[in-house]
């Protein structure tokens, strides 16, 4: 399956969600491919602790493959090249987890008709080998997703399911802004039926994610003066509101990741080790993340909303 | 069918077989395999039912002027063209071969296309050819920027071959594909055929040395290498699923179901042979000595159906006890 990430705007988490979604899928042992088409900002390397990736590969990555200059783009074994330590030690029953970089000067580039036809060739072929395959693009409207909308439209790929996850923070801004990247008259919605996919199959398709959501009845929240709390109450109120009128409420939701300390420092995979041994992160941000992980191929969760 | 004979001094044969399931809910009929691999109108399909089904695609062909790679980095310029072709095994199984052979000491300066075009499948060196170091070169690693990459051209023909629309991309399993790369050096006169070397080396390749007699064909060898690069990826992919159902854990019936797919699509490709050249077929005793591709097989086949017999037997006595 084609799990795509997108985001109207950076900071929302996406890649540092994404990449622990399929760091759970392969713990769980699936096969998971992590395929970094952010462009413009490859930073899937630094989450899954890749040095030699960091930033994008020097050449050889999915840039040099699109444009037909390699017959394949590099893989990056994370189990094998991570420096984390935790990861290092692959745990039995674990799936494979392949990380695909772009390339370190990359950047954005115009969709011709043999780049389509090479992304036709990289998806079907990372599909017939992964069980999940992830693939993380830019924030906003980008030549990543328009490559997406139109390949996963091609007769060729009619056998291989696909869905969205959108993700967006915790804010007034944010929900309006993910919302118009679903729903807006430059949508993924809109884009995807000017090339050719049904609106209604699409929509079904396309899930939202809440990333650094705080609670209010948590810590440290909940340790604040009264008038504080009432005042956040009263804003996550609003912002369900909000969310309710512009199709990114509750029915629509497919995870909601809490405010982690651990992830606002630092982009990085939660392990098991990081709650129950050194806890320093919360058993709510894993719990929430194993959630997501597997609601991807859960059918209740999708379909009509 | 072009014979190594019909260069002007064929020094050595070479190609790069990549092996995948065709991706497809089930196997594929004779006649959609046929649709599938008419890469040429100008060329038939050639399809045969017997011993197993199998189709051969027509070559096609690609240009190139560039660099051989060389072990110790001597530099030869070869002119030509490599064919490739793709074989489809009992509807399940996908093949993409590209292969040159490569002449003897040609000119100095190149020809005519016209002149290449009257050889497909032949490259010819401008000037000398260093064939072992040119041998040891095309085993070894990833291809530089402007050497010859076979692997590129057969990876091209399997995509083209693997987004045909009559496939429904619902394979019964998730598989990995192989890379086997192979050269073929002449055999000495009077001496026949040899295997000398086949290797496991990292992310799926595997790597063949041969030494052929003058009159085994290109095609001959592609055939040969073929039906190595098949039986190698059905044991490769096999040990890996009976590793994944953690088949004799606790979970016994939970693993058997997960062997499901083998026995549906896999268990019935085991046939080594089954479209090797005559003179050929003696090289696969070697690798039934040592790694005893076979004896493997076997012992995962019975490991399989005495798991089934046993779950079948539980299965049976817990009906029994429920009446």
């Amino acid at each position: 399956m084609l799990v795509f990430a997108a985001s109207d705007k950076g900071g929302t988490g996406r890649s540092v969600t994404s990449a622990n979604v399929a760091f759970r899928r392969a713990l769980a042992g699936d096969d998971v491919a992590y395929v970094d088409f952010d462009f413009g900002s490859p930073t899937a390397a630094a989450v899954f602790d890749v040095p030699e990736a960091m930033g994008g590969v020097e050449s050889g990555g999915l840039h040099t493959y699109l444009r037909g200059k390699a017959a394949e783009p590099v893989r990056v074994d994370v189990w094998a090249e991570t420096e984390h330590e935790v990861l290092r030690d692959r745990p039995t029953g674990a799936g494979n987890l392949v990380l695909l970089p772009g390339d370190r000067s990359g950047g954005e580039f115009a969709v011709g008709k043999d780049v389509l036809r090479r992304c036709t060739d990289l998806f079907l072929r990372l599909n017939s080998e992964f069980d999940i395959v992830v693939v993380d693009l830019s924030a906003g409207r980008s030549f990543a997703m328009d490559m997406a909308l139109e390949v996963t439209s091609l007769p060729e790929l009619r056998g291989v399911g696909s869905r969205w996850l959108v993700y967006h923070r915790w804010t007034r801004q944010h929900v309006i802004a993910a919302s118009g990247l679903v729903f807006g008259s430059r949508g993924i919605l809109a884009g995807g039926v000017a090339r050719g996919h049904d609106e209604e199959d699409l929509a079904n398709r396309i899930r939202f994610v809440r990333a650094a959501v705080p609670d209010p009845e948590a810590a440290p929240w909940a340790m604040v003066p009264p008038a504080q709390s009432a005042w956040m109450r009263k804003c996550d109120q609003d912002l369900n509101e909000l969310a309710a009128q512009r199709n990114v409420g509750y029915t629509r939701m497919l995870g909601s990741i809490p405010l982690e300390p651990v992830l606002q420092w630092r982009e990085q995979l939660i392990t098991d080790e990081d709650v129950l041994s050194s806890r320093v992160a919360n058993m709510e941000t894993l719990q929430a993340l194993k959630d997501l992980a597997q609601a991807l191929d859960d059918d209740e969760a999708w379909g009509p909303a | 069918m072009t014979a190594w004979g019909r260069a002007a001094d064929p020094v050595l044969i070479c190609g790069e077989v990549r092996t995948g399931l065709l991706q497809h809910s089930e196997s594929l009929p004779a006649r959609a395999v046929a649709d599938l691999l008419r890469l040429r109108p100008d060329e038939r399909v050639r399809i045969s039912e017997r011993p197993n089904g199998y189709a051969v695609s027509p070559e096609v062909l690609t240009g190139v002027d560039c660099r051989l790679p060389a072990a110790g980095g001597a530099r030869t310029r070869v002119v030509g063209t490599v064919a490739a072709r793709a074989v489809v095994t009992e509807g399940r199984m996908l093949q993409a071969t590209a292969s040159i052979v490569v002449a003897g000491p040609g000119p100095d300066v190149r020809h005519p296309w016209s002149h290449y075009l009257a050889r497909p499948g032949v490259v010819e060196p401008l000037g000398k050819l260093p064939e072992r170091a040119v041998a040891d070169g095309l085993l070894a690693g990833r291809a530089r920027p402007g050497e010859l990459d076979l692997g590129a051209v057969a990876e091209r023909l399997l995509a083209r071959v693997a987004r045909h629309r009559a496939l429904d991309q619902r394979a019964p399993f998730k598989s990995r594909r192989t890379r086997l790369r192979w050269v073929a050096l002449r055999a000495l006169d009077g001496e026949g055929p040899s295997l000398d070397s086949f290797t496991l080396a990292e992310d799926g390749l595997r790597t063949v040395e041969l030494r052929l007699p003058a009159r085994v064909s290109p095609a001959a060898a592609a055939a040969l290498c073929e039906d190595l690069a098949l039986h190698d990826w059905l044991l490769t992919t096999l040990v890996r699923m009976v590793e994944r159902s953690r088949l004799g854990s606790a979970d016994a019936p939970e693993a058997v179901l997960s062997l499901r797919p083998a026995v549906d699509h896999l268990l019935h490709l085991w046939m080594p042979t089954a479209h090797v050249d005559r003179t050929l077929a003696p090289l696969w005793d070697v690798l039934e000595r040592e790694p005893g591709f076979t004896r493997q097989w076997q012992t995962l086949v019975q490991r399989i159906r005495d798991q089934l017999a046993l779950q079948a037997i539980t299965l049976r006595r817990d009906a029994l006890t429920a009446h």
